[in-house]
């Protein structure tokens, strides 16, 4: 207990603002549960999404994988970061083609589920700022052309080329759910809505899909994307919990 | 706090659902075919002509039959550089070999590819002795619309 006066007593020096708001939060609650700190590290996240390697292992390609990191900071508050790889071949109306590449996405995620004592579920609000650098090769091709006496599909040369070393940025906006369902092991899903910032593109093609933004639709800049997340959380400061108890 | 986060997902499903399917429009630029124009080598006048049938070399399907036209429009092989055709007029059999170079345009997601031609002037008629074609010339060896004759059959 006087210990964790200190602790106040420590944080306030850093802020002016943070007194106000701790010794409101003192009157207003029990004062013998203090909880709230300025930056309070306390969980690491590890994860994975399991939607792109279970499609990719079914559809042949390549291993596509996600990796999912998250630290909190504050209580409902954490950063987050997914890296990811994906190889994809996609079937679309007139072209075949077959998108491969890198995404890296940077952000923070922000809780608005008020748990009870000893739940850690969450439903987050979130945003990212994300960039991939990939490749678009066109593997066939129907021609648009209204006489078909000769075959109008295009298997080789022409235009089947791969279009590589292409860029784009965009930013995400994401809504989750998260849920422990095995102590420290979280499943949960999570449905982005994402605005292309920037977007290369490529001589004679346009880039149709962009690994980690999905499909991009003509004279659109929005996309969607959703994760299915299996992740592990790893507790950062053991004593702390024990204390509480 | 919660209904922040349903206000979300309905804006989720409101721009996702909304998104716009990409059909091709009509009126989008399409692949062309070749124009093909007769001149009578007697007179030097383009003239019509009424050919019994025409069909693509090695191939079991007609093109066109019976027909009487000042102006004939075939269409070109997209994934070659050569169309071979078979052109009967009054029971004889020619072959006209057009060759040309084929550049496929990107139009957008919902068209795809179409196919431009330019014509290679060097290698005009291919046509055996025995034919009714005399000669063959180019007029515009480029094929971006149909609305110009590309090439004139002399015979």
């Amino acid at each position: 207990m006087k210990r964790k006066q200190i602790y106040i007593f420590i944080f306030s020096l850093f802020t002016i603002n943070f007194i106000v708001g701790q010794e409101i939060e003192n009157k207003k609650s029990d004062s013998t549960i203090v909880k709230k700190k300025l930056i309070n590290i306390d969980k690491l996240s590890i994860g994975i999404d399991l939607y792109n390697p279970i499609y990719s292992s079914i559809n042949d390609d390549d291993l596509s994988y996600e990796l999912i990191t998250s630290l909190r900071i504050l209580e409902d508050f954490s950063i987050a970061s997914e890296i990811g790889s994906l190889d994809r071949y996609i079937e679309d109306e007139n072209i075949n083609f077959t998108s491969t590449g890198e995404y890296i996405k940077f952000g923070f995620d922000y809780n608005l589920f008020n748990n009870w004592v000893g739940m850690d579920n969450s439903i987050y609000l979130g945003m990212r700022f994300a960039t991939s650098s990939f490749n678009n090769k066109i593997d066939s091709y129907t021609l648009r052309n209204p006489d078909s006496y000769w075959s109008n599909n295009v298997t080789s040369d022409y235009e089947t080329i791969n279009h590589s070393d292409q860029n784009a940025n965009w930013i995400e906006l994401l809504v989750g759910i998260k849920v422990e369902t095995i102590k420290n092991i979280y499943l949960g899903i999570n449905l982005r809505l994402n605005r292309l910032l920037s977007n290369t593109s490529p001589n004679n093609f346009n880039n149709l899909y962009i690994p980690g933004f999905n499909k991009v639709t003509d004279d659109n800049s929005w996309g969607s994307g959703f994760n299915y997340t299996l992740t592990y959380s790893l507790p950062l400061k053991f004593n702390k919990k024990t204390s509480i108890k | 706090m919660c209904i922040r986060s349903y206000k979300f997902f309905l804006l989720f499903f409101l721009i996702t659902s909304c998104e716009k399917d990409d059909i091709c429009l009509e009126g989008s630029a399409n692949t062309n075919r070749i124009t093909i124009g007769f001149i009578n080598s007697e007179n030097q006048d383009t003239t019509g002509i009424s050919l019994k049938n025409i069909k693509g070399l090695n191939k079991d399907s007609i093109i066109h039959t019976n027909i009487s036209a000042a102006k004939l429009k075939l269409p070109l092989n997209i994934s070659s550089n050569t169309t071979d055709y078979i052109l009967n007029f009054n029971q004889i059999d020619d072959t006209l070999s057009i060759r040309y170079r084929a550049i496929h345009e990107y139009l957008n997601r919902g068209c795809g590819f179409i196919s431009n031609f330019i014509i290679d002037k060097s290698s005009e008629n291919l046509n055996n002795l025995e034919g009714w074609i005399k000669e063959v010339s180019i007029a515009k060896d480029s094929i971006f619309n149909e609305e110009k004759t590309n090439l004139y059959i002399h015979f």
